[in-house]
């Protein structure tokens, strides 16, 4: 049945999709071409298969950059019939995060991967010269694959990826209102974005991310490009300047997520051992890993097939990191594992392409390989540095081995499930892994390439290794990390170590030898790095201790005492380890929901030390649907408080339908029953949370709306409310007006109460005030838990100095590329 | 013998050693009538039962959730949470717990809810509702 639909913007879809066509074709043909010009023999001089693999690949950039722009086109002007704007974007989505919607899919997150492998192919294009035709087939390649992800066309019976351009009536689903041509006039909205998605920082980490993950191509690239064409040593200075920077990239990508989880997500840390998070580490760890061998094959002659191993089942990792990510397959086991697209066996299909190329040719020139029959000396730098790289590809091993528990359960139809305390499992290992290999990275530092005198090295490294013990001993009692099993403090002295040993380096190099110091001022950033993180998720302490609350069983009262959530009453002073604190109102701006909770801490003599407002917020999306919870965070130097909101009744999810008909008319439910007093000017009334006293009466008391007439009578009662610390005037009045006696009631939000003028007693002097409560479970209240982070600014310390580190070994190493 | 072969048999003991801490510290699916049976935390899979009461009233106790749910066997038990109730708990289709049971309660330390995702039927008849809505207005 064809329907002619109304109002669809088919245009640039379709625009889009032959883009996506052109992109395909363009890199087959880049491919094919560089292949061919990479078997051609140099000499020749021919070239025409050059020529066009360098057509196919900026062919296909341009096309990427075409498919880009549809893409952005479409969800910048809201088309609803596209499955894309629909699922990620809504009108009320400010003009800032219309970029992060745009890879907010899985196809956004394939074309941004594409893009930037296409920059860099480009890059490679203008630099790598004789290098040009086998590095750039390796990479067409890539960008071929990637390309069959984004296709989204039926080949056969087969559906090949998942277009961003998919139209929404065509997305599968099966509701009637795809039978009206004019359906789009009932589509008046997208679903809008995951809110907790709706942050500056997911507009720059994932393109961050995805650099790295594409820059990873570079080095495998050179890796399949010697062993192909047989220049066996050649690739690894080549290679070495690109890998610093996927590794510098991918890594700064990977701290981006974490600061990104501890900024603005609610699980309270900046790490949590999710599958998803580990799988984005893989790949790191062993480039980081294969780096250092590609350092110690280019010193030495040392671990060829290492370096290479490394390097390519670095690149295979992004594959099967993806795959993790992309396929479902972590179904239980993570937190924010993409929704399966269907693509299980096209991922598959990617990773063993990726992987089966480098066997294949691993096995074929296996004899030929430059692999050397001597030993190394014990007493030599890249012995060492070996063994500490090979320590980080076990500790990258252990990672992938546990966190693919779902991929052995799905080959071996086992039914494991990951430990119930998962990050501490994960901690143990890991520390035991870093604590090696941070000794090394300061041990190393005193030796040199090839043969080193040993008297002096065992003196100097020992002298710096008390050194260190010193300090770390000093450290672990300052920051209380003495408190915590033996395993992190040895790994404490590892790090220290290292810092101290590299910071040794540094100040040589300052001297002098300047051009060492990019790997010293990196391995110093990584082990302030690794103090931050040991400190921070260690020693971090809730403050929010919760001692009360009515207990439901006495069983559940006997565990886990005190509890993390802390109840606060608006305008209620709580006192929270030593800061009093009041959860002050809360203000609506879009679709966030901000609390503002008032901080203040006192001295011993009373005076207030210390005062801010900290502005945690809630943010649903527009539907109604979704909540989701954001924390703030006060950033001292030496630590964070962190304050997030774990529960209100000020907003609910629930529809807000019948807002503004029942208020007004009968608000008597919201209160307890009210409680008279009679009173005199002057006198107080108690109540339960403070008491208020008449100040007098006003004659001449207005009421709007209601003009006075000769005779009547309008008394108001001047009332002043003292509660929790604070102030309030009111002034209900009591109008005689004709024979008709009205009282108007005075209502005090903030307070939580409603004061009604009653009566007048003329014959005792007195008047009458009713004054209604509200009940506890009526008063807005918040529910927050709050955390302190010690020491937490080196770990971003840390980040920083490590890329500054990684920077300047890329300006090493390309400098020596140019000298040869 | 070359110290690389040395080196070389402690790696792969190290990695040997890696594959079985993986198998033996995992912990297994099981059901509320495994968790009876054992002593230790494990996981177990099921869904809300939506018909039973829900507690959570912060105004009682801030850090007491309770619910029932009944894991894949169809088994129902009690659920005791010590902490907020997580947003949106009630749209929950699986969850998946982390704990022990303590008399004949179920006491978790975790819990782990997959929410409907957007390609599955639930999410439809959503958009079929919400598309009759304004299509009245």
């Amino acid at each position: 049945m064809d329907i002619a639909y109304q109002g669809e913007h088919l245009l640039p879809g379709k625009l889009g999709q032959f883009f996506v066509v052109l992109a395909l074709g363009a890199s087959l043909l880049s491919f094919i071409s560089y292949y061919f010009a990479a078997k051609q023999d140099v000499e020749k001089n021919d070239n025409s298969w050059l020529r066009l693999g360098r057509i196919g690949f900026w062919l296909n950039t341009v096309s990427i950059l075409g498919i880009a722009a549809c893409l952005f086109h479409i969800i910048y002007n809201h088309y609803f019939e596209y499955h894309y704007a629909w699922s990620y974007t809504s009108l009320s989505l400010p003009v800032y995060y219309i970029v992060s919607a745009f890879w907010n899919g899985q196809e956004g997150g394939f074309l941004l991967w594409m893009f930037w492998q296409a920059v860099l192919g480009n890059i490679l294009i203008w630099k790598t010269r004789s290098w040009e035709r086998p590095v750039m087939t390796t990479v067409a390649l890539s960008q071929l694959v990637l390309a069959t992800m984004v296709l989204g066309i039926n080949i056969g019976s087969v559906h090949v990826g998942s277009s961003p351009f998919l139209l929404l009536r065509d997305s599968g689903m099966e509701a009637p209102i795809f039978q009206n041509a004019d359906y789009l006039s009932y589509i008046k909205d997208g679903k809008g974005m995951n809110p907790s998605l709706q942050n500056y920082w997911m507009v720059i980490h994932p393109p961050t991310l995805f650099l790295g993950f594409a820059a990873m191509v570079v080095p495998f690239a050179f890796a399949i490009a010697g062993l192909w064409q047989r220049r066996y040593k050649e690739w690894v200075q080549q290679a070495i300047p690109y890998a610093l920077f996927a590794c510098m990239i991918l890594g700064t990508g990977i701290i981006m997520g974490a600061f990104w989880a501890y900024e603005s997500l609610n699980f309270g840390g900046f790490w949590a051992w999710d599958p998803v998070e580990n799988a984005s580490v893989f790949p790191w760890l062993m480039l980081v890993a294969g780096l250092h061998v590609l350092i110690v094959f280019k010193n030495s002659g040392h671990a060829y097939f290492t370096a290479t191993f490394l390097v390519l089942i670095s690149f295979v990792l992004v594959w099967y990191s993806s795959f993790l990510a992309r396929s479902g397959i972590l179904g239980e086991s993570s937190v924010h594992a993409f929704t399966d697209l269907g693509m299980f066996w096209h991922l598959v299909l990617g990773i063993l392409i990726f992987l089966l190329i480098p066997v294949y040719l691993l096995i074929s020139r296996w004899s030929e390989l430059p692999i050397s029959k001597k030993d190394e000396e014990t007493y030599s730098r890249e012995f060492w540095m070996f063994v500490g790289s090979v320590f980080l590809g076990l500790s990258c091993f252990q990672l992938i081995a546990f966190t693919s528990v779902p991929v052995w359960n799905a080959i071996f139809g086992t039914k494991l499930a990951p430990p119930t305390d998962q990050v501490k499992f994960y901690n143990i290992i890991q520390s035991c892994f870093a604590i090696i290999i941070t000794l090394l990275t300061g041990v190393t530092q005193f030796l040199k390439y090839k043969k080193t005198d040993i008297t002096r090295f065992l003196i100097t490294s020992g002298v710096y290794f008390g050194f260190s013990a010193l300090v770390t001993a000093l450290a672990v009692f300052i920051t209380g990390v003495n408190k915590m099993p033996t395993l992190y403090i040895l790994l404490m002295l590892g790090s220290v170590y290292s810092v101290v040993a590299n910071g040794k380096v540094l100040a040589d190099a300052l001297k002098g030898k300047f051009k060492l110091a990019g790997s010293a001022v990196a391995h110093i950033g990584f082990g302030l790095l690794l103090i931050g993180a040991l400190i921070a998720a260690g020693t971090q302490k809730v403050i929010s201790e919760n001692h009360t609350g009515e207990q439901y069983s006495a069983e559940f009262a006997k565990e886990e005492d005190p509890r993390e959530n802390i109840l606060l009453y608006k305008n209620q002073p709580v006192q929270m380890g030593d800061y009093s604190v009041t959860f002050t109102g809360d203000t609506i701006e879009g679709l966030d929901h901000f609390f503002n909770i008032h901080y203040k801490r006192m001295g011993k003599d009373g005076k207030v030390t210390e005062d801010f407002i900290l502005r945690p917020k809630v943010t649903s999306n527009n539907n109604g649907t979704g909540m989701s919870s954001e924390p703030d965070t006060k950033h001292y130097l030496l630590h964070d408080l962190y304050t997030h909101v774990t529960m209100t009744n000020v907003l609910t999810t629930e529809k807000k339908e019948d807002d503004g008909h029942t208020e007004e008319t009968d608000d008597s439910k919201n209160y307890d029953p009210a409680v008279a007093h009679e009173v005199a000017i002057g006198d107080t009334i108690t109540y339960r949370e403070g008491f208020i006293v008449l100040k007098g009466l006003n004659k001449e008391a207005k009421v709007q709306s209601i003009p006075l007439n000769e005779g009547d009578i309008a008394v108001g009662a001047q009332l002043e409310v003292h509660t929790h610390g604070k102030t309030y005037q009111a002034e209900p009045v009591y109008l005689i007006k004709g024979r008709n006696v009205f009282d108007f009631a005075k209502k005090i939000e903030d307070a939580g109460l409603k004061l009604q003028f009653a009566k007048i007693l003329p014959d005792k002097g007195k008047i009458e005030i009713n004054v209604f409560q509200q009940p506890e479970s009526k008063k807005k209240f918040i529910v927050l838990k709050a955390i302190k982070f010690p020491y937490i600014n080196f770990l971003w310390a840390g980040t920083i100095i490590m890329v500054i580190g990684f920077l300047m070994s890329i300006f090493r190493r390309n400098k020596e590329l140019k000298v040869r | 013998m070359k110290k690389s072969s040395i080196f070389g048999i402690i790696i792969i003991a190290i990695a040997i050693a890696v594959i079985i801490s993986t198998y033996s510290s995992s912990s297994t699916y099981g059901t509320f009538n495994d968790a009876r049976e054992t002593e230790s935390e494990l996981h177990v899979v099921g869904h809300l039962n939506k018909e039973k009461e829900l507690v959570y009233d912060a105004t009682r106790d801030a850090n007491y959730f309770s619910f029932y749910m009944k894991d894949n066997k169809g088994q129902e038990c009690k659920v005791v949470f010590a902490g907020t109730k997580p947003q949106d708990f009630e749209r929950s289709e699986q969850i998946v717990l982390t704990g022990q049971m303590r008399g004949n309660e179920f006491h978790a330390s975790k819990i782990l809810m997959k929410c409907p995702s957007k390609y599955t039927e639930d999410k439809l008849n959503v958009t079929e509702v919400s598309a009759k809505k304004s299509a009245s207005l």
